[in-house]
């Protein structure tokens, strides 16, 4: 089949049968938006999971603009059991990026379908479609002279509000939360009924974007981070710009400080002192923005102690760099950083570095930044590291306590040091838990370190799964392994949803270990 | 706090970038797709410039680099770089900014810190 991404189909359908739908497919969304040759789908072959790409090769990519398209696209994948794999704007790095779960689905991209339905400014709610980027919708908001905030997520000016929320995102606002934040969704489900969440439900409803919960079963959250059906747009909450914004570091020198500091935040963070999602952040992780392993060593492996002292020593970088932001009128501002400052000062370490002292710091620029809606991809240097293009988010949850924060650095240094890799990581702090967010670095152009990292993973699963910790997303290659992890009950419920939903398993088997093949 | 932002050259990754070029590219195979930018100018504002502006990629502007070569990484990637496909940057808009990256002089600090 020539005219095919190198002969992939999707699992069990003849050449003939896909031809087919293809054909459809075209007559639908017209020829250009149905892409199934390789030079087309070259960009849906780059994954940063250490797998050959040929594991999630497409076998063709879709793009559509309406839900009237989307529901066409439904019924004609039900008709062949074409698997179809929905993105917004498709920049999951790191959990995958827009590869399929496996090779053989046919990517739906809704890039193209990006309207910005309805910003309301004094509500300070917004309606939007999948394909609107953080990017467009801070541009619309400066255009209309809104004084609101969008809260992205690092990767912000590419990536978009409905993907990122629907896979159960995090930023660094106060409205960090990205799924709290969230306020009704309007789903294609697979039977190609159309369905509006909570108050969408009633007709002329005016209430849609601004209380979440509705009547009876709250239904929202079984459209996230699953396979229940194709999200065509999601309301969410805007932060009002606040009069003053004043972003802060502390620098603490060891690794065992991270203890203390989980101790001290905690409580800053759940009495709402530090109303943002603070992040707590580890030396080559600070580093990322201008340092590069080989500007060190050359040698393969772990990178030995005496290097990251080196670094820290070099670039004045804590063992530990805490990034808050207070947010309010003058007053309130000036009581909070009292409130900080005293906590720090009573702690008897840490240094505090103020927005002046950093002055044009690459790492506290970005960190602020993020911390009040702005765009930006600095925290891409994480990939100049150690380079090649390889990355895996290890992303278990702590219980926001010091203690169990340390425990989960020690495992996971020791697990990666083991497989010849680095801890590269932060936590984010919301109020009681916290995402502990390791970047599983590797280079994809070399076999061995490849093979390395997915080995890495795999025993970082295995290892925090046995001390009763989960992980709260992750790429295509592990999701099985982690649906395993929260036990067969939560996988039949899932699979039983999946039954009644999409009996055709059409949309994205596989995502979150859901799938009635396997 | 000190910053040492430093500039990577990739000659080498260019160099082999551009040999590959001619047998991997075919500009016709993509979908003609009217997007949303409004220039090329506007695409390097505010995808490429966040990296190759900042220190995180390699400087790019100022380098007369051969559009195909821009088109190609663009769709493709290059090791660190993510690939974007047409549904983000349509072909027109990405022959604009290519031709933008490719005609656009150095600025003067990037030209300094390339030579080292
Ligand atoms: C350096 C770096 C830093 C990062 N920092 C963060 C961070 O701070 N916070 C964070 O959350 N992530 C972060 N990421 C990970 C990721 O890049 C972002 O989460 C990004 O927002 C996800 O891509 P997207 O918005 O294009 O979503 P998409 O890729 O479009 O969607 C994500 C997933 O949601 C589902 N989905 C999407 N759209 C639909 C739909 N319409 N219907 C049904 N299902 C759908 C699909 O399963 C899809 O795979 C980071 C990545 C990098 C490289």
């Amino acid at each position: 089949m020539a005219t095919n991404n190198h002969n992939v189909l999707p699992r069990g359908i003849e050449p003939s049968e896909f031809l087919t739908a293809v054909e459809k497919f075209k007559a639908l969304l017209g020829a250009e938006n149905v892409l199934t040759e390789p030079s087309q789908l070259a960009p849906y072959m780059k994954i940063m999971m250490p797998v050959a790409e040929s594991e999630h090769a497409p076998s063709a990519a879709l793009t559509a603009t309406t839900v009237e398209q989307v529901q066409g696209i439904v019924k004609i994948c039900n008709e062949h059991k074409i698997p179809i794999w929905t993105v917004s704007t498709g920049r999951n790095f790191g959990y995958g990026t827009a590869a399929p779960h496996h090779r053989g689905q046919v990517i739906l991209n809704l890039n193209k379908m990006n309207k910005i339905i309805e910003v309301d400014p004094v509500l300070c709610t917004a309606l939007v479609e999948p394909g609107v980027t953080y990017q467009q919708l801070v541009d619309y908001l400066k255009e209309k002279g809104y004084k609101l905030w969008v809260d992205p997520p690092a990767p912000s000016a590419i990536a978009s509000p409905v993907g990122n929320t629907l896979d159960r995102g995090v930023g660094y606002t106060p409205y960090a939360e990205h799924f709290m934040f969230s306020c009704g969704m309007e789903v294609v489900l697979a039977n190609g009924e159309v369905l509006r969440t909570a108050m969408g439900g009633i007709p002329n409803s005016n209430t849609w974007q601004t209380f979440k919960w509705g009547y009876g079963p709250y239904l929202d959250g079984i459209f996230t981070q699953s396979n229940y059906g194709i999200v065509t747009k999601m309301g969410f909450w805007l932060m009002p710009e606040p009069p003053v914004f004043k972003p802060f570091a502390i620098k603490y020198d060891k690794d065992e400080d991270i203890e203390d500091l989980v101790e001290m935040f905690r409580p800053l963070s759940i009495n709402g002192i530090i109303p943002n999602g603070v992040v707590l952040v580890g030396t080559l992780w600070e580093a990322s923005p201008t340092v590069r392993r080989s500007d060190y060593t050359t040698e393969k492996g772990a990178t030995s102690k005496a290097i990251i002292q080196r670094i820290r020593d070099e670039h004045q970088i804590g063992a530990w760099t805490a990034y808050g932001a207070l947010y309010g009128t003058q007053e309130q501002v000036d009581v909070n950083w009292r409130i900080v400052t005293d906590t720090v000062k009573a702690a008897g370490k840490g240094i505090i570095v103020t927005e002046e002292e950093a002055g044009d710091d690459i790492a506290f620029t970005y960190r602020a930044d993020l911390m009040r809606g702005n765009m930006t991809l600095v925290e891409f240097g994480l990939y100049n590291w150690r380079g090649g293009g390889g990355s895996m988010w290890f992303a278990p949850v702590s219980q926001a306590k010091g203690s169990e924060t340390r425990k989960q650095v020690e495992l996971a240094t020791r697990i990666l040091n083991k497989h010849g890799l680095d801890y590269v990581g932060e936590f984010i702090v919301t109020q009681r838990a916290l995402h502990h967010l390791i970047d599983v670095l590797y280079d994809r152009t070399d076999p061995e370190e490849m093979k390395a990292a997915y080995a890495c993973f795999d025993e970082l699963l295995d290892e925090f799964t046995k001390h009763g910790y989960g992980v709260y997303r992750v790429n295509p290659e592990f999701m099985h392994k982690v649906a395993d992890s929260f036990g067969p009950t939560q996988r039949a419920v899932n699979k039983t949803l999946k039954r009644a939903l999409d009996p055709n398993n059409i949309f994205a088997p596989g995502k979150s270990g859901i799938d009635l093949e396997s | 706090m000190a910053v040492s932002t430093r500039w990577i050259t990739t000659k080498w990754s260019l160099a082999a970038g551009i040999l590959g070029l001619a047998c991997l590219l075919s500009l016709a195979a993509w979908a003609e797709v009217n997007g949303s930018w409004k220039n090329g100018e506007e695409v390097y504002a505010k995808v490429c410039g966040y990296c190759h502006q900042t220190g995180i990629g390699p400087v790019i502007k100022g380098r007369k680099l051969p559009p195909e070569y821009t088109v190609h990484v663009v769709r493709n990637g290059l090791r660190a770089m993510p690939a974007f496909p047409a549904a983000f940057i349509d072909d027109k808009a990405l022959r604009e900014v290519a031709g933008y990256i490719s005609k656009s002089a150095a600025e003067q600090k990037q030209e300094a810190e390339n030579e080292r």
